[in-house]
C-alpha cells in the first residue's frame, strides 16, 4: 500500500488533487490509533498527517487552541494541562479497548471520531469543542470552517459535519479547538450493589438534582470481574459500582458531594473518593477499561450504544442477560458500552431492533474484519436520512475519494 | 433599501392567484393570508430598515400541511422564506417578493417534558422562555437566553442559533438542541436525533442548527433541559478605562472562573440605561462588568470575593455585589434594558453582532471611535465580555438625508474590523441579508462554494430562503463541477445532483 506522508496543507490539496486524477481513492491517517474502527475500506492509498504536528496558537485567557491536523493528543493534553486547562468534552483514548500503542492519536483523530467521555453530560461531545477547521475537501480544495472564536454563528456550521465524520467529508489540517479551565477539585460519589435498573434511577436523580454532576456511570460486577487498575481497586467481588461526579473549586465540590450524598440516601450509603484516586476512576470508565483488548474479552464484539438516558438501564440488563455479555453504562445510563461474546454478525442484528425500539443507537467499535465486512458497522438509518447523508458526503467529496466506504457499507458514504 | 434580493420571476407573480387557490386547498380558512393590509406585519422582521411584502402569507397547523406547502412550491418552482416570531435582527425572515412566507407562529404546543430524560419536545413556535416556565415548577430551565426570549420562537432560535448571556458557561443553541423533524423543500418529512445524546451518522442537527431557514423547516424540536442553579448574584464593577475591564475579564478566565454571565457597557451605554432604568449605575466610570456567579451558595459566595479581588487587582474604582435576588435583577435590568434605553436618545440605530478575541477590545473600541468621528454618527457599546460578541449600536436619524446609509457603511467597517482582528461577522444575530454581502470577508469563494454545495444536497433548486447568507447564488450544477481528467469524470456511475 502506497503511504504519502504530507508536510503541510499544500501537500494535502496536492495529494487529493492528485487521488481525484488518478482515481484512487485515499485512507487519511494521523497515528492510525483509530483505523481499526469502521467498515473494511476499499482504498489503496494512506494520506498520513502525522508530520502536521504544530501547535499554531495557544491562548488561554482567549479560551482556544489551534493546532496542525496531526498534533498528537497526548501533548496537546499535556499543554493545556500546564495553563490548568482541559478539553471538557473529555476525550477518550481507545488505546486500552483497541489494543493500540498507548497515548496515540491525533487531535484531528479525535475530532474525526467525536467520542467525548464522561463529561459528555455536562459539557458537550467533540462537536461542540471544535469552532473551527481548514480543511482539504473531495473538490481538492481549501477551504475554511467556523472561526477562531467561541461564539460565532457567521455561515453554516460546517465543523459539525466535520466532527464524527471519520475522515469522509474533508482532511483537516488545522483545527481551532474550545479550551475550559481545569476544575480545581473533583469528588467522586461510590454506591454499591445496585441492580442496572435501581443504579439508572439513581444517575437519573443525581443528573436531575442541581448538584451538577459531571459525571454518571454504572459498572455491574460482572464487568468488574476481571479489571484491573483504578476500579479493580476499589471493585469487591460480585458487586456493582455506581459513581458519580462532582466538580468544581473544593469547597463546592464538597459541599455538593455531601448534599448529593444526603439526597441519594434511599439508594444506600455512598463512599467519597477524591481528586487524584477520582480522577483515575473515571480514565478507567472513559477508557472503557473492563473491556480491554488485553483482557479476557479480547474477542469479543464491542459496542458503543447511544440512547436516552433513563432508557439505559433497564435495556442493557436485558441485553446482557439474553447475550451472555457485559456491559458498562456512562452519561448516566445514555451511553453503554457492551461487550458481546463471538457471534457471526457481533449480534448486531438483534441489538439494534431492541436499540431502535427505545430510539437509540449502535455503533461496533471493536469486532474482527470477518464481523466488520459481514455489518453495518454504524447504525444504519432510515431511508431518507441515509439519502441526504449521501448528498452531504457527496457535497463535500464528490467521487468518493476520502475514505471511501468507511461509514456505510455499500454506498457512497 | 441598498441590499439587492433575487429578481422576483415574473412567471411565478403571474400565477399568484392559481397559487394561493392551490395554497387554500393545502391550509384550509384563514391560514392563508393574501390582501395587502393583512400581510403587512409580515413584510419584515426585527431588521425593519428592510421591507417586502411577500407574495401571500400561509400559517399551516400541521407538519402535513407544510410538507404539502412545499411539496406544491418545490413542484412549481415557488420560492418559500419561513419565519418564527420574526424578531430575526438580520433579515432572516424578509419576505421575497415572488416568494410564499411560511409561518410556524401556530406550532405553538409543548408536545412532551421528560425529566427523566432532561427533554422537551416542543412545536417550533413555541416561545424560548415559553419552554422555561413550562419546566420552572420542577426546578429546571431551558439554558440559552438570547435579549428576545420573552417573543422568540424556538425554531427561530434553531434557524439563527440565538445565544444570550447564558452562553459562555451553558453554550449556545446548538449546544442544547438534541433533534428536530424537518421537512426538506421536497417536502419529505425527515426525524433526526431524539432524546439521545449523539444521532448516528453525519450530525445533521448540527448544520441545520444556524443555518438560517436554508435548509429545511424546522416542525418539531427536542431541546435540552437543565436543573436551576442553587442560586446566583452579580457584581456591578466600574472602571475609569475599558482597558482595565477587559484586563479583569481575562483575569476572571485565567483564574479559571467561568462566570453564568460577564457583560461589560461603555460609558455612553451606561448613561443611557441608567437615565432609562435606574439601575444605579456609576456615571463617572468609563467601562461597567456586570458578572453573574451562578451555583450553589457556598460557591457563588466563594467566588464573588475571588472576583472582586480580580476586579480591585485591576483598578476598579466602584464594585457593588448584589444582596438579593430584586437587587441582582436590578443590575441587570439596565444591561438588558440597554437597546429600547438607547432608543430613547436617538430617532434610530443599527445594532451591530461581531465577535472579536477579547485581547483586541481596546483596540476595536479605539477604531470604533474614530470610525465614529469620521461617519459623525455616535456609537454606543454593549459587550457580551466572557466570550467577546461586541454590540456596538450605532446611533443615526434616519430623516436626515444619508444617515441611514452611513449608519450602514460604519456598521460594515467595524465588521470588516472584528474579521480583521481575528474575529467573525455575526456572533448571534446571524448573516442574514444584513452581513450577507460581507462574506466574503471572512470567507473565500472556495469557502462559499463549499457552504452552498451543503445547501444543493438539502435544497438542489434553491427554492428556500434565497437571497440570504450568500451574496452570490449559485446552481448547484455549476457548484459540483469537478476537476475532469482526459476529458471524462471520474467514477461516471456515481450520481451527481
Amino acid at each position: 500500500m502506497d503511504t504519502l506522508k504530507v508536510r503541510d496543507a499544500q501537500e494535502v490539496e496536492d495529494a487529493v488533487r492528485a487521488a481525484i486524477a488518478n482515481e484512487q481513492p485515499i485512507e487519511i491517517v494521523g497515528h492510525g490509533s483509530k483505523r481499526s474502527i469502521g467498515q473494511l475500506m476499499s482504498t489503496n492509498a494512506v494520506l498520513e498527517l502525522s508530520a502536521l504536528n504544530a501547535v499554531t496558537a495557544y491562548e488561554p485567557n482567549e479560551l482556544i487552541i489551534t493546532v496542525q491536523a496531526g498534533a498528537p493528543m497526548a501533548d496537546v493534553l499535556s499543554l493545556i494541562d500546564s495553563k490548568n486547562q482541559q478539553f471538557a468534552f473529555e476525550p477518550m483514548d481507545t488505546a486500552a479497548l483497541l489494543g493500540t500503542s498507548p497515548g496515540a492519536g491525533t487531535v484531528a483523530g479525535m475530532i474525526s471520531a467525536g467520542l467525548a467521555g464522561p463529561r459528555r453530560i455536562k459539557a458537550g461531545g467533540a462537536r461542540d469543542h471544535l469552532l473551527g477547521a481548514n480543511a482539504v475537501s473531495g473538490f481538492g480544495e481549501s477551504f475554511k470552517a467556523g472561526g477562531k472564536v467561541v461564539k460565532n454563528v457567521t455561515g453554516y456550521d460546517l465543523c459539525k459535519l466535520l466532527a464524527g465524520s471519520w475522515g469522509t467529508l474533508a482532511v483537516m489540517t488545522e483545527v481551532t479547538l474550545k479550551v475550559t479551565p481545569r476544575p480545581e477539585s473533583e469528588r467522586t460519589l461510590v454506591l454499591r450493589g445496585l441492580g442496572d435498573v435501581v443504579a439508572n434511577k439513581a444517575m437519573t436523580a443525581a443528573l436531575g438534582s442541581p448538584y451538577d454532576v459531571t459525571g454518571a456511570a454504572h459498572l455491574p460486577g460482572s464487568a468488574l470481574r476481571t479489571t484491573v487498575g483504578a476500579l479493580a481497586e476499589i471493585a469487591q467481588p460480585d458487586q456493582s459500582l455506581t459513581l458519580l461526579r462532582l466538580e468544581g473549586i473544593t469547597s463546592s465540590a464538597s459541599h455538593r458531594a455531601q448534599s448529593l450524598r444526603a439526597a441519594l440516601k434511599s439508594f444506600g450509603d455512598a463512599e467519597l473518593i477524591e481528586d487524584d484516586a477520582s480522577a483515575a476512576l473515571w480514565r478507567a470508565v472513559r477508557d472503557v477499561e473492563p473491556f480491554a483488548a488485553s483482557g479476557p474479552r479480547a474477542l469479543w464484539s464491542v459496542w458503543r450504544i447511544v440512547c436516552p438516558p433513563a432508557a439505559g438501564g433497564a435495556f442493557g440488563e436485558q441485553l446482557s442477560r439474553e447475550s451472555g455479555g457485559e456491559v458498562i453504562y456512562d452519561w448516566g445510563g445514555g451511553l453503554i458500552w457492551a461487550a458481546l461474546p463471538p457471534a457471526t454478525d457481533g449480534h448486531a442484528k438483534a441489538l439494534r431492533q431492541r436499540v431502535e425500539k427505545i430510539g437509540g443507537h449502535a455503533s461496533l467499535i471493536r469486532g474482527s474484519d470477518a464481523v466488520r465486512a459481514g455489518i453495518d458497522v454504524f447504525h444504519p438509518q432510515p431511508a431518507g436520512l441515509a439519502a441526504l447523508g449521501s448528498r452531504v458526503k457527496r457535497s463535500f467529496d464528490p467521487t468518493n475519494i476520502l475514505n471511501r466506504g468507511r461509514m456505510s457499507r455499500g454506498s457512497a458514504t | 433599501m441598498t441590499i439587492l434580493m433575487p429578481e422576483p420571476d415574473q412567471s411565478v407573480l403571474a400565477r399568484r392567484d392559481e397559487i394561493i387557490a392551490a395554497l387554500r386547498k393545502i391550509v384550509p380558512g384563514e391560514g392563508v393570508i393574501s390582501s395587502a393590509a393583512e400581510m403587512k406585519p409580515y413584510e419584515s422582521d426585527g431588521l425593519m430598515a428592510y421591507r417586502q411584502p411577500p407574495m401571500v402569507v400561509v400559517l399551516p397547523s400541521t407538519t402535513k400541511q407544510v410538507s404539502e406547502v412545499l411539496r406544491y412550491c418545490h413542484q412549481n418552482g415557488i420560492k418559500v422564506v419561513p419565519r418564527g416570531s420574526g424578531t430575526s435582527l438580520s433579515g432572516g425572515a424578509l419576505p421575497l417578493a415572488d416568494g410564499v412566507l411560511l409561518g410556524l407562529g401556530k406550532f405553538k404546543r409543548i408536545r412532551e417534558i421528560d425529566f427523566d430524560n432532561r427533554a422537551v419536545v416542543v412545536e417550533p413556535g413555541v416561545t424560548n422562555l415559553a419552554i422555561s416556565q413550562a419546566v420552572d415548577h420542577a426546578g429546571f430551565y431551558y439554558a440559552p437566553d438570547p435579549s428576545s426570549q420573552i417573543a422568540c420562537s424556538i425554531g427561530g432560535n434553531i434557524a439563527e442559533n440565538s445565544g444570550g448571556v447564558h452562553c459562555l458557561k451553558y453554550g449556545m443553541t446548538t449546544n442544547n438542541v438534541l433533534g428536530c423533524e424537518i421537512v426538506l423543500m421536497t417536502g419529505e418529512i425527515l426525524k433526526i436525533g431524539g432524546k439521545a445524546a449523539e444521532c448516528a451518522g453525519y450530525d445533521l442537527m448540527g448544520v441545520i442548527t444556524g443555518s438560517e431557514g436554508l435548509l429545511g423547516v424546522i416542525t418539531e424540536v427536542t431541546v435540552r433541559i437543565l436543573r436551576k442553579p442553587e442560586t446566583a448574584r452579580a457584581l456591578m464593577i466600574g472602571f475609569q478605562s475599558v482597558e482595565a475591564a477587559g484586563q479583569c475579564v481575562a483575569d476572571v478566565i485565567s483564574a479559571g472562573i467561568i462566570p453564568g454571565g460577564m457583560e461589560m457597557m461603555d460609558k455612553p451605554a451606561i448613561h443611557a440605561a441608567e437615565a432609562f432604568v435606574h439601575a444605579g449605575y456609576p456615571l463617572d466610570v468609563e467601562a461597567l462588568l456586570i458578572i453573574e456567579l451562578d451555583g450553589p451558595q457556598v460557591e457563588v459566595d466563594e467566588l464573588i470575593s475571588r472576583v472582586e479581588a480580580i476586579a480591585l487587582g485591576c483598578g476598579s474604582t466602584t464594585c457593588q455585589i448584589s444582596t438579593s435576588e430584586q437587587q441582582r435583577l436590578l443590575f441587570w435590568s439596565g444591561r438588558k434594558a440597554a437597546f429600547p434605553a438607547v432608543g430613547r436618545i436617538s430617532p434610530d440605530y443599527l445594532c451591530m453582532d461581531g465577535t472579536i478575541p477579547r485581547k483586541q477590545l481596546p483596540l476595536v473600541l479605539r477604531r470604533m471611535n474614530e470610525m465614529s468621528e469620521k461617519y459623525g454618527l455616535r456609537v454606543a457599546n454593549v459587550f457580551h465580555a466572557g466570550d467577546g460578541n461586541l454590540h456596538p449600536l450605532i446611533l443615526y436619524d434616519a430623516n436626515k438625508p444619508g444617515e441611514q446609509d452611513a449608519a450602514e457603511a460604519f456598521g460594515a467597517d467595524i465588521l470588516k474590523l472584528c474579521v480583521e482582528v481575528g474575529g467573525v461577522l455575526t456572533g448571534e444575530h446571524g448573516v442574514g441579508i444584513e452581513k450577507r454581502d460581507l462574506m466574503p470577508e471572512m470567507f473565500s469563494d472556495i469557502d462559499l462554494n463549499q457552504q452552498q454545495r451543503l445547501k444543493c444536497a438539502f435544497d438542489s433548486e434553491g427554492l428556500l430562503n434565497p437571497g440570504k447568507v450568500f451574496p452570490t447564488l449559485h446552481r448547484c450544477a455549476e457548484l459540483g463541477r469537478m476537476h475532469v481528467h482526459k476529458g471524462q469524470l471520474p467514477f461516471p456511475d456515481i450520481p451527481r445532483f
